[in-house]
């Protein structure tokens, strides 16, 4: 049964210099400080990549959804490989390619695109947040 | 000779399907009985990055030589490519509009891009690469580009 103080832990890509990595960590920086503060937290990939031990017990104890910016997936890899389990597992180019008008551009700050690209996956990753928190209070009532 | 010739540069792999022929920008193209299908090399599936969407000229459409085919936009570039042959489309690879990242899962399978009718096959061969010549070609624009990211 999951601990009544367990969140969900958000990982997005650590991808610098490229759009779709700062289009995870608009989003992520979304969730967790404005749209579901309470729920979740952040953790960056660059943590769990240098073994730091505060954010690989976190993330072994808490359910986790990653954002990745390309298919190399490192941030769905590193959760699993610091033990933890990726209980959702988010592509930035997916949600692109269902929003085509909103082409990211831009490194540092992103384009209106970009922006708004970063809007439309916090949404995603909020109601995945909410679904998963909803199934953990399902399994504590029953 | 075998299926696949290959290098690797820095930490990548790259492979050439020797079953078919090239153009120098990496677009191969592969004899049916007199039509031809076409596609992009591994080389260049991996150097664009992951493809978000494929625009493909639709079936019907005439092409010279060095015309555009296709737009491939990826999470880093945009991409126009030439069309190898002097033909007409007659088949789109469907799964173009709604999966292309299966440019860069099975670049010489899957993902092809377009099946094109050619009226002259052996003239349109002759201005192609055969694979040993296309991965000479491709061996030296994946080391210049690890020497200039």
């Amino acid at each position: 049964m999951m601990e009544k103080t367990q969140k969900v832990i958000i990982v997005p890509c650590s991808g610098i210099g490229k759009p779709y990595g700062t289009v995870s960590r608009e989003a992520a920086y979304d969730v967790t400080e404005d749209l579901r503060p309470g729920q979740t937290r952040l953790v960056p990939l660059a943590l769990l990549v240098l073994g730091d031990e505060e954010s690989r017990s976190v993330v072994a104890k808490n359910p986790a959804i990653t954002i990745d910016g390309c298919k190399l997936a490192c941030a769905a890899k590193m959760v699993q490989q610091s033990g933890g389990t990726v209980a959702q597992e988010i592509a930035v180019l997916d949600i692109y390619r269902r929003n085509k008008d909103l082409k990211p551009l831009g490194i540092a700050e992103l384009n209106e695109g970009g922006q708004k690209l970063a809007k439309v996956l916090a949404e995603e990753v909020t109601s995945l947040v909410d679904g998963i928190i909803a199934g953990k209070q399902g399994g504590e009532n029953a | 000779m075998p299926d696949f010739l290959e290098t690797t540069v820095d930490k990548f792999t790259f492979k050439v399907a020797t079953d078919r022929f090239y153009t120098s920008e990496g677009i191969w193209v592969k004899e049916e009985n007199g039509r031809v299908r076409i596609g992009l090399s591994d080389f260049v599936q991996q150097r664009n990055g992951d493809v978000a969407f494929a625009d493909v000229k639709p079936a019907g459409t005439v092409l010279a030589t060095g015309e555009e085919v296709a737009v491939i936009e990826t999470i880093k570039v945009n991409i126009t490519f030439p069309s190898p042959v002097n033909g007409k489309i007659v088949e789109v690879n469907p799964a173009m509009n709604d999966a292309p990242e299966a440019i860069n899962r099975d670049p010489y399978g899957t993902g092809w891009l377009a099946v094109l009718e050619v009226a002259d096959w052996e003239a349109e061969h002759a201005k192609l690469l055969d694979p040993q010549a296309y991965f000479m070609i491709m061996k030296g624009q994946a080391e210049e580009e690890t020497k200039n990211p």
